[in-house]
């Protein structure tokens, strides 16, 4: 069993394809960090300038109408709401000319639940212009989440009282990349190398089946070993990735782990904060069960039709359905909580974006575990199974 | 030369593989046709109503003043917005279905856009506006249809049109398709080597009948386009072959659409003998088929990643690959902007298929490679 392992690992990782699997991940990784990463530009920075020209304009506003009875009531409305929000907007601007980060923090809190409270349900006013991109019909919808969501976020800097810099209130830090980026398309990547990876595992005994008839051990016991050694191959797809990591937390310091991370509840509407290690560690293992899910694809597949090509084909598919189906606000009115391809998107699933966009109550973490690992076990007792008869043999 | 041919197409005939791929291929264009009818893809009605809301954010990146022809606004407030006025005059011409108000708000805008571009402090409202080219395509096309008196169809897409942007969505990743297609296209004869030596032929020539086998089964692919869209026909009618379609090609110009379809069938034979050749010659040299697919889409993704590199080497074939992105003229919004001209890039493509072509007949059929 050992010496079988140690074969198929050497073979796993002397494996031409899978080297270059690895070589293209670094690559990406290298690219991320120095490309990519020091040219985002998030919607919410701090920007002294905006704000300036935000708090001026309505300053001279209240200024010229203040004092004046009987106006439209657009402008009393106007009147009602500017001056709090110019408080907010003048403490933020202080704050970050003093270089006093606690109050810019507390400040910016504010604001942002403020802005948000003013603007959700109103027709004239706006959330930041960038969210409206031409062609974006829910540039709204997405600066209300935009808007709860930084607002969690420096609520979380207020009571956490991490060590604040300029890189942590614009998430550019190492860890928050990560976070942003488990929210984006990192487990895709993370799916599509472990599906390059493992792709071959079984089949490529087939080249040479009077080598391996030698081995004196049992079909299912093999398969065992290979589906571990394609999952160890496949975690440690992260090794490279970790490069781009530490490169980015040299620029721009790494976070730390008790970091804020926004999670949207559906029911009540609202954010709260779950720290940064815990976000982390549930990614991960909800990234393990789909590798494993993947795994599991592999292994049936090629012990039943036994070509790489379908392989390939089925578990991409996988992977791209949502993007077949996927549509604002259809989880109002269908069952999309019920396939297993609603939940590759991880990040979103466990920030509850998935929840928002969707509109949906059940996209959760917890469904999304139960439904990915029931599906992954039933496939590997129908695995185990098939490979007991002797249609499906291993080697022909 | 022909019993190879015959003995290839009898084994290509029965491949699983190609079967599946033409199945596959049938089922993504007819699931397109339904998409198209279900969302009513291109039924202005639907797609410009939401057109203003940019504009609207736009506007309120200004301060509020006075934005008559004297005012003391700046000129790109000004313009801003009479834009945002424009646009309730569009949506009532959609509304009530008159083709001649619609195109006349449409140039208006087009025009107002043109001006914004060359005001100071465009850079502040770039983002919520059309890019420059986007603009100049919109006005050709509506300055077309209005000297040509022709009627704008306010229904969804017919199939001509269809079939236009059909191309276009294919077209943007047909070479990759092509590229995993035809990855293994040498690899089973190096696994059976001892059947392959049975053939009494050249390798080049080998090579050649096995190539021309898989153009069939592409262009087996590209009647398969056509054929499958032809229920459209049943739904939304025909439509006019001549219709117009703006077109970047170094200038902005309007083909009808048949000609838009022409070229991009063109465009598509050469992109897959190109990648057809290229995957020969790498199966021959990695003899693998995912070190073959990973080399192809690295050479597609290199200019992607590295926009500064199309300029420096503009005949590299792969900055054509993605050819409706160079008919849109997308090259001009990259951070580098360069003109990429179609034509051109037509003849660099047949330049690469012929430079291909001789490094399999005289590299590739000498040494070791010979015994097969």
């Amino acid at each position: 069993m050992w010496a079988y392992f140690k074969w198929e690992f050497r073979q796993f990782f002397t494996n031409k394809k899978n080297i270059a699997v690895y070589v293209i991940l670094l690559f990406l990784a290298l690219y991320f960090a120095f490309k990519v990463a020091p040219i985002y530009e998030p919607i919410e920075k701090v920007d002294v300038a905006e704000m300036e020209a935000r708090f001026t304009t309505r300053d001279d506003f209240i200024k010229s109408v203040g004092n004046k009875t009987n106006v439209h009531p657009a402008v009393g409305y106007a009147l009602a709401i500017f001056p709090q929000w110019n408080e907010l907007d003048k403490a933020r601007i202080e704050a970050i000319a003093n270089k006093d980060y606690l109050k810019y923090v507390e400040a910016t809190a504010e604001w942002y639940k403020y802005s948000d409270a003013i603007i959700v349900n109103s027709g004239q006013l706006f959330y930041n212009p960038l969210y409206y991109t031409y062609g974006n019909d829910f540039g709204h919808a997405d600066g209300h989440y935009g808007y709860g969501y930084t607002g969690s976020r420096f609520t979380g800097y207020a009571e956490g009282n991490p060590e604040f810099s300029l890189e942590l209130f614009e998430e550019r830090t190492a860890l928050q990349t990560l976070q942003r980026l488990l929210n984006n398309y990192l487990p895709i990547v993370l799916f599509i190398s472990c599906i390059f990876l493992s792709v071959d595992i079984v089949l490529k005994d087939r080249r040479n089946p009077s080598l391996l008839k030698g081995f004196p051990i049992a079909d299912w016991k093999r398969l065992c070993m290979k589906g571990l050694i394609a999952f160890i191959g496949s975690v440690m797809s992260f090794i490279p990735l970790c490069v781009g990591f530490v490169i980015i937390g040299l620029q721009n310091g790494f976070g730390d782990f008790s970091l804020p991370v926004p999670i949207y509840s559906y029911i009540e509407k609202t954010f709260t904060n779950m720290s940064m290690g815990t976000f982390i560690l549930k990614n991960a293992l909800f990234i393990s069960v789909w590798i494993l899910f993947f795994i599991a694809i592999i292994l049936l597949l090629s012990l039943i039709v036994k070509a790489e090509f379908i392989n390939l084909f089925v578990s991409l598919i996988v992977i791209a359905a949502e993007w077949l189906y996927s549509n604002r606000g259809m989880g109002a009115f269908t069952d999309i909580q019920r396939y297993p391809t609603s939940y590759v998107q991880v990040g979103q699933i466990i920030s509850g974006y998935k929840n928002y966009i969707y509109e949906s109550l059940h996209l959760t973490y917890q469904n999304g575990l139960i439904i990915v690992g029931s599906c992954t076990l039933i496939m590997m007792v129908f695995t185990l199974i098939v490979s007991q008869s002797k249609r499906f043999k291993l080697i022909a | 030369m022909r019993n190879i041919l015959k003995t290839l197409f009898i084994i290509e005939k029965t491949d699983r593989k190609n079967i599946f791929a033409c199945l596959i291929v049938a089922l993504c264009i007819i699931g397109m046709v339904v998409f198209a009818n279900a969302t009513e893809l291109g039924n202005p009605i639907k797609e410009k109503s939401s057109e203003s809301l940019p504009v609207k954010v736009a506007l309120n990146k200004f301060q509020i003043v006075d934005a008559s022809e004297y005012g003391d606004g700046s000129d790109i407030y000004k313009n801003i917005v009479k834009q945002y006025y424009t646009y309730p005059k569009q949506r009532m011409a959609l509304k009530t279905e008159q083709p001649a108000l619609f195109i006349e708000t449409a140039i208006v805008l087009t025009e107002l856009r043109k001006q914004a571009f060359e005001m100071d402090d465009y850079e502040l409202i770039a983002g919520n506006l059309p890019s420059k080219i986007e603009n100049e395509m919109d006005s050709s096309y509506y300055k077309y249809l209005k000297e040509h008196n022709l009627d704008l169809s306010f229904g969804s897409l017919s199939f001509y049109p269809f079939l236009a942007f059909l191309f276009s969505v294919v077209g943007s990743f047909w070479f990759i398709l092509i590229c995993i297609y035809s990855s293994n296209i040498m690899i089973d004869d190096f696994r059976h080597i001892s059947l392959i030596k049975g053939y009494p032929i050249a390798f080049s020539q080998y090579v050649l009948a096995k190539c021309m086998t898989s153009i069939g089964i592409v262009f087996i692919f590209i009647i398969e386009l056509i054929v499958c869209s032809l229920p459209l026909i049943y739904f939304n009618g025909l439509g006019q072959a001549s219709y117009p379609v703006a077109v970047f090609n170094g200038e902005v110009t309007i083909y009808p659409i048949y000609k838009y379809i022409a070229i991009s069938i063109v465009y598509m034979i050469c992109l897959a003998v190109f990648a057809i050749l290229l995957s020969v010659i790498l199966n021959v040299i990695l003899k693998n088929v995912y070190l073959t697919i990973f080399v192809q889409i690295i050479f597609v993704v290199i200019p992607i990643l590295f926009p500064g590199l199309i300029k420096l080497i503009p005949f590299n074939p792969f900055n054509y690959v993605n050819f409706p992105s160079v008919l849109n003229g997308d090259s001009l919004n990259l951070a580098a902007p360069v003109t990429l001209n179609s034509y051109a890039g037509l003849i660099y493509l047949c330049i690469s298929i012929v430079l291909l072509m001789a490094i399999i007949k005289w590299f590739l059929s000498t040494g070791k490679l010979q015994k097969i």
